[in-house]
């Protein structure tokens, strides 16, 4: 059936992520890709400091200067819920790959277990760490 | 808070929506724009605002957002009973699919409140205040509330969804026992509203090659059900890094299915057919 008018023939696409409402699944999705991103940039910083040290006192002490600075802890610590939030958010994904936990109350709950033993071993790691540095 | 069930309608939320613009990445052609209001009856004394999507092909204008006030003393429990008194009542031009009333066909599936569901089976005190009402996500929208279907129906033919045999027709029935009868339990009841669908930001995103949850829904349909005999050219024309496995098991389907199904792990039953059939 050919369109009468041209302005038959554009349909308008409905609105999708500017309504849809943020749920747990979507949410906790969205940033397991996100963390991911963040990891692999956080990655690179990993293999300098590594390099730094290889290289020697000076390179060293000028990495672990930045690390140590007050922008390179917040960021350290932001890294660090990123690696739990992931870690545990990809085990999830195991499980869900065994075809188990797709009960929606499942769902619900292994979703807020991952944002709560990200944030309890976010907190654990730093209070370890800062304890040891003394 | 946690959810038992996909009718549970949420009472907190961080965010209502994603925080990003009303129209951001929005082609201009559906911009959403701002409508008319309609003013309450005069006389009435409970009114309730609904925020309804509309669109008028005719009218050389984009989507626009038009404001009702609903007399709640004159109108049914539903959405879809404030759908048709605002039909009825105050604008006859508004346009919605509905049918069985009762959850059955899966018409009247829509966006309210930011989720998809049946207008039918949704109470109006559920909603909040104003009530938003919008077709179903990422449709193309042929009027109103009524989304264009010819894609994922397309989609759903594409599955083949329909008995396939090798074997020749028996003298009688098919026959299976209880427990094959089972198999294809929590699948068969699939409507075909496309809620999950379109509430699937993978399919959103590459929702002309990946099929969507309500379409693979019913591909693990017939492939678990024990007279279908095309089980290897099904999973064949499955496999596919788009076909499948664009579903990143964001569960969006799980949680808004209207008939309280699990596409989410039918799609992760097929995916894990894949993996054993390669031993």
């Amino acid at each position: 059936m050919a369109s009468r008018s041209p302005s038959k023939s554009q349909k308008p696409l409905s609105p999708n992520i500017q309504l849809y409402r943020p749920q747990l699944t979507s949410v906790l999705s969205i940033l397991n890709r996100l963390t991911g991103v963040l990891l692999s940039i956080a990655a690179i910083a990993l293999v300098s400091w590594l390099l730094a040290a290889a290289a020697g006192q000076q390179a060293y002490a000028i990495v672990q200067g930045v690390f140590a600075s007050w922008t390179g802890q917040v960021t350290l610590f932001g890294c660090t819920f990123a690696f739990f939030l992931h870690f545990f958010g990809g085990i999830r994904h195991l499980v869900w790959d065994t075809v188990h936990g797709f009960e929606l109350r499942t769902i619900y709950m292994s979703g807020w277990a991952v944002v709560a033993a990200s944030i309890v071993m976010t907190a654990v790691s730093w209070i370890v760490s800062v304890y040891m540095g003394r | 808070m946690i959810i038992e069930s996909s009718k549970q309608v949420s009472r907190n939320h961080l965010f209502k929506r994603f925080p990003i613009p009303t129209n951001f990445g929005v082609t201009k052609d559906s911009r959403v724009n701002r409508g008319k209001a309609w003013p309450a009856p005069a006389g009435v004394t409970r009114t309730k605002s609904f925020e309804i999507y509309r669109y008028d092909p005719d009218s050389g204008r984009g989507p626009q957002v038009d404001t009702f006030e609903v007399d709640l003393d004159d109108c049914g429990p539903m959405v879809l009973d404030a759908l048709i008194w605002i039909k009825n009542k105050v604008d006859s031009t508004l346009t919605f699919r509905r049918s069985c009333r009762e959850g059955v066909c899966g018409s009247c599936a829509m966006n309210m409140d930011g989720t998809n569901w049946l207008a039918c089976t949704r109470f109006i005190s559920e909603m909040e205040s104003p009530a938003k009402i919008y077709p179903l996500a990422n449709m193309k929208i042929i009027k109103d509330l009524v989304p264009d279907q010819t894609h994922v129906f397309a989609q759903y033919a594409a599955i083949e969804p329909w008995l396939q045999s090798k074997t020749p027709t028996p003298e009688r029935e098919r026959r299976q026992s209880v427990e094959e009868r089972g198999q294809i339990d929590g699948y068969y009841e699939c409507i075909l509203c496309f809620c999950c669908t379109s509430g699937c930001p993978s399919h959103w995103w590459n929702g002309n090659r990946f099929l969507g949850p309500a379409v693979l829904l019913q591909a693990w349909r017939w492939l678990t059900d024990s007279r279908d005999e095309a089980v290897e050219e099904r999973l064949d024309k499955l496999e596919d890094p788009f076909r499948l496995y664009r579903c990143h098991t964001i569960l969006n389907c799980t949680r808004t299915c209207p008939k309280g199904l699990n596409p989410g792990k039918a799609i992760a039953h097929i995916k894990k057919a894949m993996i054993e059939r390669q031993r």
